[in-house]
């Protein structure tokens, strides 16, 4: 009997297991397998060659690589972190019982649901030369010009970040604030009667208490920012100049303009190292999860 | 006890004011541009309302690319990848929480290794195995693949809901005779009703909003999505804003009607199932 619950423990299993094996499993050590190979699409007939470690090599020295990945790594640092530190202030501001809760709650769903292309396009208009900003702003009698926000490389990259933070700001307060409720609330009572102030409350409960699923979150946040893509696509399409395009951006050009797969899967392995190592650091966190 | 409003306490309710006038004018600001004529839009200053509505814009988005197929190919593309999700997801869950099978963490783990997996790094392959299968250009190979890279998501939402119903209400189901798929249907799937409810919309969302597969995977019209479509607005010279937000009005009308109706089920799935210990 229990040996036949077993085996029917299994066979549940089994669909989601052979979904995940076809459609995620084999393709990644696929495309580990071809970042070993010279192979493009345009010469697919003649096969593919073995090149060893000739496409990292390649990788490395690739500038434009490394300028997409620099990118992709500041994008990063300066979205995550203040998405954490707005994340937070509105999860602790969500959690208090003020007037007009719901329809806060109820609000911060509209970045979430939005789709991350429309999103762009939106901010493409707020940002464009002839847009809504420069429109605004040109009412005042010291603005003389219009400014290209997205045609100058500094002022892009600055207006792509703030479209992604308006954008997955909503996703992190609710996780974090989905940590916030689980606290008991006598925690805060028992320091508040020892003298205790708001920040020390902050630093010695919250924080403490909530950190295994604010580290959870942050790291979903830093792997879904190091793959961008639709955001940027539709804001800028990786101008200009190339200085708001990032790796997975370039890895898709690679593969599908270029045709040059055995590059493109040379650089997708890199990055997926890279998230590898990222994640390592959040291992202890994930474990918790799991148990 | 009335609490009193200190100057504090005014900045802070107006900074919450503020910011949450933002999270929502970007919405405001594009149903407001669908209705513009195009010298509204770079108006100075600035125009928040348009001079006159402009049905116009609607007409032409609907007429200039075929837009109520691709939310149709959404609509079929997303239903059968929750199908998928939630039929797969239950089954797995069902196991991982009430069978003594092993190695049941390192599956979990595991499947939350997948959804750290940069989509650049499948993508490729995926194209050829679908060249290979004709699942190219079709709804059903898209809706796979978006279900599966759902499911990491939903097996760790509901592994927690299938946990907090007692052991017992399935073993008095036993003792009367009922099978697994009996256990399954009239025990489990009433009791979870709400929870699966819940992450069915946040899976049907998310399979709405995929844009790179979509755009890969179905690049002719017969099974493009919506989110793709949207994009073809753009014309090579110029970007009809004022069209490129009727359009994108029509991309997102079912997306808002669904979180309109349904909030109290995505937080509560966000906020419940999210992220726990």
């Amino acid at each position: 009997m229990a040996r036949k619950r077993e085996i029917r423990g299994y066979l549940l299993l089994m669909p989601a297991a052979i979904l995940i094996c076809i459609l995620i499993l084999i393709p990644t050590v696929e495309t580990i397998y071809c970042s070993f190979f010279d192979y493009r699409t345009q010469t697919a007939a003649l096969g593919m060659k073995f090149v060893g470690l000739n496409n990292y090599a390649k990788v490395f020295g690739d500038e434009f690589f490394w300028d997409t990945m620099w990118w992709t790594i500041i994008f990063t640092v300066v979205t995550v972190s203040l998405e954490l530190v707005i994340g937070m202030l509105l999860a602790i501001l969500m959690s208090k019982k003020i007037p007009g809760q719901g329809v806060i709650r109820a609000v911060v769903l509209v970045p979430w649901a939005m789709p991350a292309i429309v999103a762009g396009i939106i901010w493409s208009q707020i940002f464009a030369y002839n847009g809504f900003l420069n429109n605004l702003l040109s009412a005042f009698p010291f603005v003389t010009e219009n400014y290209a926000w997205l045609g100058n490389e500094g002022s892009a990259k600055i207006s792509v970040m703030i479209a992604d933070i308006w954008k997955n700001t909503p996703y992190m307060s609710l996780l974090l604030l989905s940590g916030l409720l689980t606290i008991n609330k006598e925690y805060y009572e028992a320091a508040t009667i020892d003298g205790a102030g708001r920040w020390r409350k902050f630093w010695s409960i919250t924080v403490p208490l909530i950190r295994p699923t604010m580290m959870v979150t942050i790291l979903f946040r830093i792997i879904s920012a190091m793959r961008v893509y639709d955001l940027i696509v539709a804001m800028t399409n990786g101008g200009p100049g190339g200085s708001t395009t990032t790796v997975s951006m370039y890895a898709i050009n690679t593969y599908f303009t270029y045709g040059n797969i055995g590059y493109g899967s040379a650089m997708s392995v890199v990055l997926l190292l890279i998230s590898v190592v990222i994640s390592m650091f959040f291992v202890d966190s994930l474990k918790s999860r799991v148990r | 006890m009335k609490e009193r409003i200190t100057p504090v306490k005014a900045i802070l309710i107006a900074l919450l004011v503020l910011y949450l006038f933002a999270m929502v004018f970007p919405l405001l600001y594009l149903v407001s541009a669908s209705f513009m004529m195009e010298a509204d839009l770079s108006a100075i200053p600035a125009k928040l309302f348009p001079s006159s509505l402009q049905f116009g814009n609607y007409l032409t988005a609907f007429t200039r690319q075929p837009i109520v197929k691709y939310v149709m190919n959404s609509f079929i593309t997303s239903f059968i990848s929750i199908f998928i999700c939630l039929t797969t997801g239950c089954l797995a869950s069902y196991s991982l929480v009430r069978t003594r099978i092993k190695g049941k963490t390192l599956f979990l783990l595991f499947v939350l290794a997948i959804s750290l997996l940069p989509t650049i790094t499948i993508i490729n392959p995926i194209y050829r195995m679908y060249s290979e299968a004709k699942l190219l250009n079709t709804r059903i190979g898209l809706s796979i693949i978006s279900a599966v890279l759902d499911l990491p998501m939903t097996i760790w939402f509901l592994t927690a809901a299938f946990k907090a119903i007692p052991v017992s209400f399935e073993e008095s189901a036993e003792i009367e005779g009922a099978g697994l798929f009996q256990i399954l249907l009239k025990v489990y799937v009433p009791l979870l009703k709400g929870s699966i409810f819940s992450i069915g919309i946040i899976d049907f969302i998310s399979a709405w909003n995929k844009y790179l597969l979509s755009q890969v995977l179905n690049p002719l019209e017969k099974a493009r999505t919506v989110v793709v479509g949207l994009t073809l607005y753009q014309l090579e010279i110029s970007i009809p804003f004022e069209i490129v937000s009727a359009a994108a009005v029509i991309t997102i009308v079912p997306l808002f009607v669904i979180v309109l109706l349904f909030q109290k089920n995505i937080l509560g799935g966000l906020l419940d199932g999210g992220i726990k210990e």
